[in-house]
């Protein structure tokens, strides 16, 4: 995929050493075939709100004890139902916080337009398709300006850990590295790290001339850091990679100690796992025994299934009010994980946090099938929600929360998947396993 | 609306002053702060002499379910209008009280925040017509047919509003629907820095 790299709409803020690298990054004999033109489309504008973000994120930290709310919360929750039509339609808004109902992805999924606030402009509208991990596919709203700010709070997150992230004009800052049968890649240039690149690539053979070009083109770019899950982190640790980058950084799925320790081996630099959503951005950064909360203003509650905070030292649901991009302003949203709140001088921990354990699946040539692939081929069959095991016989149980439209198609889609002769047995049930996180994606062995 | 009730705007202005106590958040489960069914419970007693059953409070104490707040808070304030001496001291209205908080106040509160019924002009006489249409009265002073024209234009005033504010609602998800379809349509890909 080459062109778009011209477009000055796609990068408003573009510089000549900038254009020079996005040209190097498709150009380069070594490159994959991208899926899409990459863009960032940040304005001069965008670029003053992300580094007004970074100011705040690197002010000292305002203090919060247990039961302690941020001054800003009274505000963000009179302007949600003022301006939100979502949370408009439940009257008024209550002068106590814990009065609030909750509110969780099947309202987001249903109709993530009325999450809007009606004084928001549309430019640049950016959507983000989930794989809905926890059971139900959601497109995400959102802008150029909130995407760059994943980039202070993962610097943030990075300094944490001792990592300077620092962006050098004319070289590759980040590389999201993914495994799967098909995703969106691009290059792309961020201004926010100075005119350095920002790569989306997949490891699956398909995307490459020659299998070998893979290591040969990640060594040319030689970024500062990795980014990905546990599963694609796996794969890169099979190229013969000649550079080191300075940290790896881990979303999306659980990362088990155990992986974390044969990474860091591997790679001889920090491995670190951030909390992250599509809704939220990146929430938290592994340190030490727990999660530290990294946003300044998104306030994290964990909630008991009837919404009230649960004690000290209790498991509850992660449920997060506020963030930072606007056409998602978030009111006590349940995120589907679970952890207890902790509080250790100015910073707020997530202790236990039980997130999306990543799962391989067994194909039928014995081909690992990464769970991001299931998501992505059931996708267009809007299943409501549905949970997939494989048994130790590699036999697949599909479970589906209500009605199938089109059993066959459903039966089609993941046998193309798995390949012939995959055994499957798919069942209509009333509701999945409510308590706790629904563990979506599960083998036997693991 | 066959009797002659109190003065509309004495109704009004009680609804203005509506103290604060009856303005806190409803309890609902075990958050918010004021009981709902024991102020139903006292306005009845104090309307009739009566205790009422625990069968007839238990809409105003259905538990957990914070999505009532709107409804349950408007609750609270028609216990503050009804508790005028006016109807204390004629000891008939407490059936039809309460039969208008278990059953029409629901719609009502469906479409109006309940913090309007004390701050805006016309939302206050609506509720003070309502009221007393469904306990049998009109206000002091009007015939049948004027109170009925009254509560008619200002029904048909609300019902205007909320049907302006639906379609205005109904254009902007359309519009946002289609801004999404657009963005699809461009497929490109904005960067972001990690996976979720």
């Amino acid at each position: 995929m080459a062109g778009g790299f011209h477009n000055k709409n796609l990068f408003p803020l573009l510089s000549e050493e900038g254009h020079r690298l996005l040209q190097w990054l498709h150009e380069h004999k070594y490159a994959p075939h991208y899926t899409h033109p990459g863009c960032d489309r940040l304005t001069a504008e965008g670029l003053e709100k992300v580094r007004a973000f970074e100011a705040e994120l690197d002010s000292p930290q305002q203090s919060r004890r247990n039961g302690e709310m941020p001054d800003w919360l009274k505000e963000h929750v009179e302007t949600c139902y003022r301006d939100v039509p979502f949370y408009r339609r439940s009257g008024s808004a209550p002068s106590n916080f814990t009065s609030i109902p909750t509110t969780n992805r099947r309202d987001l999924s249903r109709e993530p337009w009325a999450f809007v606030p009606d004084s928001q402009p549309l430019n640049d509208l950016v959507i983000y398709q989930t794989s809905g991990t926890t059971g139900h596919p959601l497109d995400v709203l959102t802008h150029p300006t909130p995407l760059a700010m994943y980039l202070p709070l993962l610097r943030t997150a990075l300094a944490m850990h001792g990592v300077k992230l620092e962006g050098h004009c004319g070289r590759v800052s980040i590389i999201l590295v993914c495994f799967q049968k098909s995703t969106y890649t691009y290059a792309s240039i961020s201004p926010v790290l100075n005119q350095a690149g920002l790569v989306k690539i997949n490891l699956n053979p398909a995307d490459w001339r020659d299998i070998s070009h893979m290591a040969k083109f990640l060594d040319a770019c030689d970024p500062e850091i990795y980014t990905g899950d546990p599963i694609s982190f796996a794969e890169l640790s099979r190229l013969p990679l000649q550079t080191r980058p300075k940290a790896i950084v881990s979303t999306a799925m659980t990362l088990l100690p155990g992986r974390r320790h044969r990474l860091e081996q591997h790679f001889g630099c920090p491995v670190i796992d951030i909390y992250s959503m599509n809704e939220t951005g990146p929430i938290a950064v592994w340190l030490r025994e727990a999660h530290v909360v990294l946003q300044k203003r998104l306030y994290i509650e964990v909630l008991d299934r009837d919404g009230f905070s649960c004690p000290s030292g209790v498991h509850g649901e992660v449920t997060v009010t506020g963030g930072f991009n606007p056409f998602l302003p978030l009111l006590k949203y349940r995120t589907g994980d679970w952890a207890r709140l902790a509080f250790h001088g100015t910073q707020v921990l997530l202790e236990g946090l039980e997130g999306r354990p990543p799962v391989i699946f067994r194909g039928r040539r014995g081909q690992p099938i990464n769970n991001i692939d299931v998501s992505t081929v059931l996708k267009p069959l809007l299943l409501v929600q549905y949970s997939l095991h494989q048994n130790r016989d590699d036999s697949l149980h599909l479970r589906v929360h209500g009605r199938i439209q089109d059993q066959n198609r459903l039966r089609d889609i993941i046998i193309s998947l798995f390949g012939e002769g995959q055994r499957l047995f798919v069942e209509e049930v009333d509701s999945l396993p409510a308590a706790g996180k629904i563990l979506q994606y599960s083998r036997d062995d693991e | 609306m066959k009797a002659e009730g109190p003065q509309l705007e004495m109704l009004t202005r009680r609804l203005a002053e509506c103290p604060t106590d009856f303005l806190l958040d409803p309890r609902i489960g075990s958050s918010g702060l004021i009981p709902v069914a024991a102020v139903v419970s006292d306005l009845i007693r104090d309307l009739s002499g009566k205790t009422p059953t625990a069968q007839e409070m238990a809409t105003f104490q259905k538990s957990g379910d914070r999505k009532l707040y709107n409804y349950l808070s408007t609750v609270l304030v028609v216990c503050w209008l009804l508790n005028d001496p006016w109807f204390r001291s004629r000891s008939q209205f407490a059936p039809a009280a309460l039969r208008f908080l278990s059953n029409e106040l629901i719609e009502i509160a469906s479409t109006t925040p309940v913090r309007k019924f004390t701050s805006d002009p016309d939302r206050r006489e609506e509720l003070v017509r309502r009221c007393l249409k469904e306990i049998g009265l009109r206000p002091s002073g009007e015939s049948i047919v004027q109170a009925q024209d009254r509560l008619t234009t200002l029904n048909t005033i609300e019902r205007q509003q909320v049907i302006r504010a639906a379609r205005e609602a109904e254009a902007r998800a359309q519009k946002i629907r289609q801004e999404m379809a657009a963005k699809r349509a461009a497929a490109e890909s904005d960067a972001k820095a990690m996976r979720e």
